[in-house]
């Protein structure tokens, strides 16, 4: 006990000591969040928009020019003969609006129509708004020009969502975002800690004294333990009142569904510590692990998606479960057994990789 | 033997084909200054480890500070001191968070922490202030800091393993008080060094090459034994290459050759060859009969074997 105290006051001095891990553990994350939240703003301009230019088709006409005015949109290039998709993959119009054979006009008179909107989506925010924003002009224009009202309307509205079917909103991707930095900090910082003391001799020190492993692997990990459950509620706070993703579910839920995805991120980061020998090698076997977990964690690409071995792999992949977790106790209020069973899956994991890491410390040397 | 120290019979270390250790024996006395030199990788560095409970041996018995080899290294770790060649204090602590996290290590009672701590520091005449980042203090300084550290918990045997590495000669020598001091408290200690005036120092020293002690006995009676001829010192009275020299160097009278910048370090046998190039080579040279020093023992025992 007194070997485990004199650990953690060793260790909290050192990572709090300096004023650029102090930055690195409790600001970094809060900017990050911000500057991730701000790019994924809804609010979107200047967006290049590209209609069919045929002198007959007034209805076309109006709504691209209502869409110009809005100053949402800018008029595109492209002649006469432009292929729309052709525009859209080339990347000189964001959107392009496509209008049925023989003209959007003649189509209304006719009584039916469909008006088609390809839309660039590489930004699922940018492509859903654009396609909200068009949308809404087409209506205003045929309410006002045609006399028309809803739900008697003459257009139906076919979008092509090109390059990213699966769209996702902002407050799906703020949780992405969070359980993303937390991994990151804590499982480079938990990974470098024991890999530095090899580099410096320390370590050589610290296992010439009578220690246990158990006493030299809880040492190390618990401060980093408790310095990555300290920036949940700082990430959280930045989550909720700079950008309003809703807290439906209790604060006590989510700290304790975040405390055992940090037992797993730290359990790795110990993991990689018995494996380099050096603070390189650490951090290379961070990013090793966190590239692969963060793009099978379903944060940028949906899990449903993808090939059965890929799914299995983020089975695997703790970062997969937290992530569930937040979106559904942030998003939905959190589910009783969904919440249980995914914190369960994480304590598991936890376990076994400490159990992995305690197999692989020896405190003699090779 | 009751007052050794460290005993080792016939202790091997393998990393898989390679013998780092083979089969050595020794024993040193309590209070001893026992030295071990050698060249890099000659095995010194693997002996420490093992006998500070950090490695564990292939083959062989042994016991330090009355605990046997075979005991478990926490029974060893408890007895002994250890500074490695690396650097052991953490940079980015004060004096005093260092040896309280070494203290917590070891499991010391906080009054009886604060009694050693100031018992030696006195020791040292560590006169800076304790919250003195360690990184800010000069290298002798680290040196004697880490030095406390090793033997907070009142260790019998302190290994150094070159502790003097790197710092400047007057912190050199403000180390090996030090060591004497530890030694005539009754501390065994056991040190590495590639220094030839640091060997001096020691009680008895051991040569280590290729995993062997290949000689172990006090300076004085090891410059005995290695050199029973004459040595002399030749100094060039004109310009001299190293090429003239070579057939010297295979005479079958000299024992012993070796370049020492614009001298040369000659053994010549007892014989009446041997006489007879005294003779002729003080015609070219100043010849003075001189001493082995221990440098010409550690070359001669160590690095001459492979001539």
């Amino acid at each position: 006990m007194r070997t485990l105290r004199a650990f953690l006051r060793k260790e909290f001095k050192q990572a709090l000591r300096d004023p650029r891990m102090r930055i690195l553990l409790f600001i970094t994350p809060m900017i990050q969040l911000t500057l991730f939240g701000l790019a994924l703003s809804t609010d979107i301009k200047n967006v290049d928009l590209w209609a069919q230019p045929d002198s007959n088709d007034y209805l076309l006409r109006r709504i691209y020019d209502r869409s110009v005015e809005s100053q949402w949109f800018r008029s595109a290039s492209g002649d006469h003969n432009a292929d729309p998709f052709e525009l859209v993959r080339s990347g000189k119009a964001d959107a392009a609006l496509v209008s049925p054979p023989g003209g959007l006009s003649r189509a209304v008179a006719r009584g039916a129509g469909d008006l088609q909107l390809l839309v660039n989506s590489m930004n699922v925010l940018e492509a859903q708004a654009v396609e909200q924003y068009v949308r809404n002009i087409s209506n205003a224009v045929i309410e006002d020009d045609l006399h028309i009202k809803r739900p008697e309307f003459p257009i139906s509205f076919e979008v092509r969502v090109l390059y990213n079917p699966t769209l996702e909103t902002a407050f799906f991707m703020v949780p992405g975002v969070m359980c993303m930095l937390l991994s990151i900090t804590t499982i480079i910082l938990t990974g470098m800690s024991l890999t530095r003391e090899k580099e410096v001799g320390t370590f050589e020190m610290l296992i010439s004294a009578p220690v246990s492993a158990t006493e030299v692997i809880l040492g190390k990990t618990i401060p980093y333990l408790v310095l990555g459950i300290v920036q949940i509620p700082l990430v959280l706070a930045v989550a909720v009142f700079g950008f309003g993703v809703p807290m439906r579910g209790s604060f006590a839920v989510l700290l304790v569904a975040s405390v055992a995805f940090v037992c797993t991120t730290v359990a790795i980061g110990t993991l990689i510590s018995t494996i380099a020998s050096n603070q390189q090698q650490s951090t290379m076997g961070g990013f090793l692990f966190l590239f692969p977990a963060i793009l099978l964690s379903g944060l940028m690409f949906p899990i449903e998606n993808m090939p059965a071995p890929m799914m299995w792999a983020s089975y695997v992949d703790p970062l997969t479960h937290y992530l569930a977790l937040l979106r559904n106790i942030m998003l939905k209020g959190g589910e009783g057994s969904f919440v249980v069973k995914h914190v369960l899956i994480l304590i598991g994991m936890a376990v076994l990789l400490i159990l992995a890491s305690f197999r692989r410390f020896r405190t003699t040397l090779q | 033997m009751k007052d050794s120290a460290v005993e080792v019979q016939n202790l091997s270390v393998r990393f898989g084909d390679f013998t780092a250790v083979d089969s050595i024996s020794f024993a040193v006395r309590r209070g001893e200054v026992f030295g071990f030199l050698g060249a890099n990788g000659a095995g010194k560095t693997t002996t420490i480890r093992v006998l500070c409970g950090l490695l564990r041996p292939s083959a062989g018995y042994g016991s330090v500070a009355g605990v046997a080899l075979d005991a478990g290294e926490m029974a060893i770790k408890a007895r002994v001191g250890y500074m490695s060649q690396k650097f052991t204090l953490y940079d980015d602590l004060t004096v005093e968070e260092n040896l309280s996290f070494i203290a917590g290590l070891r499991k010391l009672d906080p009054a009886v922490y604060a009694k050693r701590r100031d018992s030696i520091l006195a020791f040292i005449t560590f006169q800076r202030p304790l919250n003195a980042l360690i990184r800010d203090l000069p290298g002798g300084i680290k040196q004697q800091v880490a030095l406390a550290a090793s033997i907070l918990h009142d260790p019998e045997v302190v290994f150094l393993d070159e502790p003097t590495a790197g710092v400047t000669p007057a912190a050199r020598s403000r180390f090996w008080a030090l060591i004497r001091d530890l030694a005539r408290q009754g501390k065994t200690i056991f040190v590495t060094t590639h220094y030839m005036d640091e060997a001096e120092q020691c009680d008895r020293i051991a040569l280590m090459r290729a995993g062997q002690i290949v000689a172990l006995d006090t300076p004085a009676r090891l410059k005995a034994e290695v050199f029973p001829e004459q040595l002399f010192e030749l100094e060039a009275v004109s310009p001299v290459h190293y090429g003239d020299m070579d057939g010297l160097r295979d005479h079958p009278d000299v024992a012993f050759f070796e370049p020492y910048g614009m001298r040369f370090h000659v053994a010549l046998r007892k014989t009446v060859g041997g006489e007879n190039l005294r003779r002729e080579l003080a015609s070219r040279f100043r010849v003075q009969a001189i001493s082995p020093t221990l440098e010409d023992v550690f070359i001669r025992t160590v690095e001459g074997e492979r001539r």
